[in-house]
């Protein structure tokens, strides 16, 4: 086809960005949900990352909240709506059987709210992201498609690794696959990004100790590197 | 076909359930509009295909070709010379006053002089075997995806139904349709235009999309610069485009020439079409060919045009706008189906044997006072074809909506959109309005 137009490149950008969410948001959850079964309300530090306030009952409610409540915008099942409403505008780039696998999670996940094992229950939908993921590899024949993809899916995981304080050499690993990816996108028809914010990036994520230091501004950074106004005709 | 063949194909097919979890792993959903309200619902898919044997088939196929280059004609003589009406075939009034005419397309001549690309007509069996036209849809008729996907997926769920029987494949259909978009093309790449995911039909849009490479838009993304239609890339460039499949109807298709409201039209796109630069399927002003009213006219416009007898009948029709009718229409109202010109989607119809007494005077009247907006029709006694409901087999009545596409040739899709009512008084069969659809399978033998 060889022609994409803005709605479309920014549904590409949300749809990995989104896919990602709803993936580390999951397995986050899952981490915490291990931490929970010894220590009541264990999910406070949690909430703390993302600068919000404990309102939950118990332990039970947060994670019912955070898995399936799709009116809570730090939800996975919020995260997955959002992912397949970009998703489907883009069934003739990602494909249909892409597009299956997001379906196929949003009825696991609404299965897996009647279930006794929740964590169990969840399992599969690793697996059908993992699939997902194959998919966009093998059916998208156009690497400039499937580069925005992963340009969002990167710059939602560094964004969330960064806000969940993991350990620099994780960090770092994933900044270096954001530039890749910035750099596998063709010349001819880039998908701008800002540079000054880019330019902060690699100064703080250049160093640990600056990492350690500056990791609000290095996320905030990131939050500017594709405003709209750069994504532009 | 037999009970026991029937039978047959029913086990063969095997359950329901299989099948519709992989239609909903696939998203094969449809947009109604409820209060309001948007909600996407899956289309309920029943196993048991309709099954049409090969030499049937073959008639019906000799059929559908006739009716769409005689209403092929009919649309270009009615927007160029006019002839028919001149010869008193088909009265001026029925060309005029139908809202699908529209006199912005006059002298215009789409490539190849083809108007209708894809046409839907919808056909019903009756229970002598007789196949009966009900309507011929030559604007956007949709459909097509569903027994397309549903093809794909019963092959992987019941595999053994296709080994046991010989079953013409129907997954050609894109390629149909691709080939159809390339003799319409008048220089650049193939598009598909959506209203955007919030149609009945989007799911269709985007899977036809996939499978024929092209691209789906929306009216945002395209302009018209020098009477050329592009599609804007998001770097800044632009692709012109050369076919261009629209989803949309033909009033809000250019705000400059159609509607000025319209928010999902493209401005200037007719100036693109008129100088031959676009080709657009199907051609805009089609509906004056599919127009409850000129329905009655088909068979007269296939002597008219081809010299030849109607293959296939129309269902027995009376326009209330002939004295003679009219009288006809008056005396048996209570048992004939009477349906506004002026509606689609299986709304606009009234049985009346379903009308209270005072109703059917007061609809009495309304026929009297606007005889051009109503058709009336014998209520034929279709076939009623088995649905598996809740386990049981029931018998629901069915219509099929066949799909001839005209291109280079004019070729039937060995196929088509089986659609029955689950409410077992009902004769409506319309998605909207709840009903469900099957496979259709046409027999190699």
């Amino acid at each position: 086809m060889g022609t994409i137009s803005l709605e479309h490149s920014n549904r590409l950008y949300w749809l990995g960005r989104y896919t990602e969410r709803f993936f580390t948001t999951l397995k986050a959850l899952g981490d915490l949900y291990d931490k929970m079964l010894d220590t009541q309300h264990g999910y406070t530090d949690y909430l703390g990352c993302f600068g919000l306030a404990d309102t939950y009952a118990d332990n039970a409610a947060f994670l019912r909240s955070f898995l399936f409540d799709d009116t809570n915008p730090n939800s996975a099942a919020y995260s997955l709506e959002r992912a397949y409403d970009n998703g489907i505008v883009l069934r003739e780039e990602i494909s249909t059987t892409s597009l299956s696998f997001l379906q196929m999670a949003k009825d696991t996940l609404e299965k897996a709210q009647n279930s006794t094992n929740i964590r169990l229950s969840l399992l599969p939908l690793e697996d059908i992201l993992y699939a997902f993921w194959g998919c966009i590899n093998e059916h998208i024949y156009d690497d400039e498609i499937r580069n925005i993809i992963y340009i969002g899916k990167t710059v939602e995981r560094l964004d969330l690794y960064m806000r969940m304080k993991y350990p620099y050499l994780i960090v770092e690993k994933e900044f270096i696959r954001l530039l890749k990816n910035l750099n596998r996108v063709p010349r001819s028809t880039p998908f701008r990004y800002q540079t000054k914010p880019l330019s902060e990036l690699v100064e703080i994520l250049g160093t640990e100790a600056d990492y350690d230091r500056e990791s609000k501004r290095a996320i905030s950074s990131l939050s500017r590197l594709f405003e709209a106004g750069e994504v532009s005709v | 076909m037999t009970a026991l063949h029937q039978e047959q194909f029913t086990k063969a097919v095997g359950n329901a359930g299989e099948i519709n979890d992989l239609l909903r792993r696939y998203g094969v959903k449809f947009g109604i509009y409820k209060n309001g309200e948007f909600k996407e619902q899956f289309f309920p898919f029943d196993p048991i295909p309709r099954v049409i044997p090969s030499q049937n088939f073959a008639q019906i196929e000799k059929g559908l070709i006739q009716r769409v280059d005689a209403l092929n004609a009919f649309l270009y003589d009615i927007y160029h010379d006019k002839k028919i009406v001149r010869d008193g075939i088909v009265p001026e009034d029925f060309i005029y006053i139908s809202k699908g005419y529209l006199a912005q397309c006059e002298g215009v001549t789409p490539k190849n002089k083809i108007y209708s690309h894809i046409s839907g007509i919808d056909l019903v069996q009756a229970k002598d075997g007789e196949w009966y036209i009900l309507e011929d849809n030559l604007r956007i008729p949709s459909g097509a995806s569903y027994p397309l996907i549903a093809r794909e997926l019963t092959r992987i769920a019941a595999p053994q139904a296709f080994e046991e029987n010989a079953v013409v494949d129907n997954r050609g259909y894109a390629q149909l349709l691709k080939e159809t978009m390339e003799y319409a093309n008048c220089g650049g790449i193939r598009a598909i235009l959506t209203p955007g995911r919030f149609n009945a039909a989007y799911f269709e849009h985007s899977y036809l999309a996939e499978h024929t490479d092209s691209v789906l838009v929306q009216n945002d993304e395209l302009f018209v610069e020098d009477n050329i239609l592009y599609h804007r890339t998001y770097s800044g460039g632009k692709t012109r485009i050369g076919v261009l499949y629209r989803r949309i109807a033909d009033e809000y298709l250019d705000p400059l020439t159609f509607l000025p409201e319209s928010l999902i039209g493209i401005p200037n796109l007719m100036e693109a079409y008129r100088s031959g630069n676009v080709g657009i399927i199907n051609a805009p002003g089609n509906g004056v060919a599919d127009d409850k009213g000129i329905y009655y006219f088909v068979p007269k416009m296939i002597r008219y045009y081809l010299g030849e007898e109607p293959i296939l009948k129309n269902a027995p029709t009376y326009l209330p706008f002939y004295e003679e009718d009219m009288k006809y229409v008056m005396d048996k109202l209570e048992q004939l189906v009477i349906k506004d010109v002026a509606e689609a989607g299986g709304y606009g119809v009234v049985f009346g044997s379903e009308l209270s007494k005072e109703r059917l005077e007061e609809f009495r009247a309304e026929i009297i006072a606007q005889p051009r907006r109503f058709i009336a029709q014998e209520v034929i006694d279709f076939l009623d074809l088995p649905i598996i409901d809740n386990g049981d087999t029931v018998m629901r009545k069915a219509d099929l909506r066949a799909f001839v596409l005209s291109g280079e040739t004019t070729r039937v899709w060995a196929s088509g959109l089986t659609r029955f009512s689950r409410n077992p008084d009902s004769f409506v069969v319309n998605s909207s309005q709840g009903g469900g659809f099957k496979d259709t399978w046409v027999l190699s033998r």
